[in-house]
């Protein structure tokens, strides 16, 4: 019994310690989980409303008692993972340019051809590369 | 190319395969992104003479003209057709630009795509079609103002470049099928590659 509670914990100390994983959803995820979570209420109190005014969240909160609380967490859970993402695929440049120099010299940049480098060499990319490219959700 | 044409074919062809299974609720083309990269990929297809005003202008004049309909394809969509592009259904509300939120993922996915490092240094055309029901001055204006809410959730929401994005309303003049002018799978959201945003960068070296 012990042992399974002590390879129980080994293992989800495995799961959130031992392999890197992306912090962040992919846009279509987020999308997803807004439709999800907020889409009826947006269909009933903010039908007016187009996503792209930025505008949905302010409506929204002027429903609040009818609202469920779960549209307001998970709302801005994807825009907090959404920002996160694009900070990442943006600052990937600067945080990959060591290794892209150590790895990947003479690789011309653009249609992806830096980014297939950094993945194949991903044995020894720097963590902090590492890290920015699975957030950006560019590798696996 | 052939890759490109085939990719295209078989959408269409899952689309139409799809149609009269579904609602046109439920009529959504899922598309990975890995599908939507490799359909808006083949830049080799660029046509630099064709522009997003000279477009509009076409189906102004069309529209102005009242011209009939071609039984063929349109001149319109037989120059698009050359260009590398994804068809998607966006769900709308009835008569409106708004966008529902059933087809929330949909514009992620187109997003995810967008931000990768294959399509990063591209720029793409957001074109919204109808099909015949309703005047055709009013499909060309309701198509625009969808197009342009499209545009302004992937950037807006999922933060796409707005330089990289130009919006295009082109009412029913260039259905997707012309001999089935009022089937719904004319009313369609297609983006096209146009180009890219700037030269490649260089190469970088190893300073020693």
């Amino acid at each position: 019994m012990k042992g399974i509670v002590f390879g129980l914990g080994a293992l989800l100390l495995a799961a959130t310690a031992g392999t890197a994983s992306a912090q962040t959803m992919s846009y279509a995820q987020a999308g997803a989980l807004i439709a999800k979570s907020c889409g009826p209420s947006i269909e009933r109190f903010c039908s007016k409303v187009n996503i792209g005014t930025g505008q949905v969240m302010q409506c929204l909160m002027q429903h609040q008692d009818q609202v469920p609380r779960a549209c307001f967490d998970d709302f801005a859970a994807a825009q907090a993972s959404i920002a996160k993402r694009v900070a990442a695929q943006s600052g990937s440049f600067k945080i990959c340019a060591p290794s892209a120099q150590e790895f990947c010299s003479g690789v011309r940049p653009g249609d992806a051809q830096m980014l297939d480098c950094l993945l194949a060499s991903t044995k020894v990319v720097r963590p902090a590369c590492k890290q920015v490219l699975l957030d950006a959700g560019w590798a696996n | 190319m052939t890759r490109f044409i085939r990719f295209v074919g078989g959408l269409a062809l899952a689309a139409s395969l799809a149609a009269p299974l579904a609602t046109s609720a439920s009529a959504q083309t899922d598309l990975s992104n890995q599908q939507i990269i490799q359909g808006l990929s083949g830049v080799t297809n660029d046509d630099p003479s064709l522009t997003v005003e000279l477009l509009r202008k076409m189906a102004q004049d069309a529209v102005a003209a009242n011209k009939p309909l071609p039984l063929d394809k349109s001149e319109i969509a037989k120059r698009l057709d050359k260009l590398a592009q994804i068809t998607v259904q966006i769900q709308f509300a009835l008569n409106s630009s708004i966008i529902r939120p059933e087809s929330y993922e949909t514009l992620g996915s187109i997003a995810d795509a967008l931000h990768h490092p294959i399509l990063w240094n591209y720029k793409f055309v957001v074109v919204g079609n109808t099909d015949t029901t309703g005047t055709r001055a009013y499909n060309l204006k309701l198509s625009q103002e969808r197009a342009d809410a499209i545009v302004q959730a992937l950037v807006v929401v999922y933060q796409v470049s707005p330089e990289r994005l130009q919006a295009l309303g082109l009412g029913q003049e260039a259905l997707q099928v012309p001999s089935k002018p009022e089937d719904p799978i004319n009313r369609r959201v297609q983006i096209f590659n146009i180009g890219t945003m700037g030269p490649m960068p260089k190469a970088v070296t190893n300073p020693q």
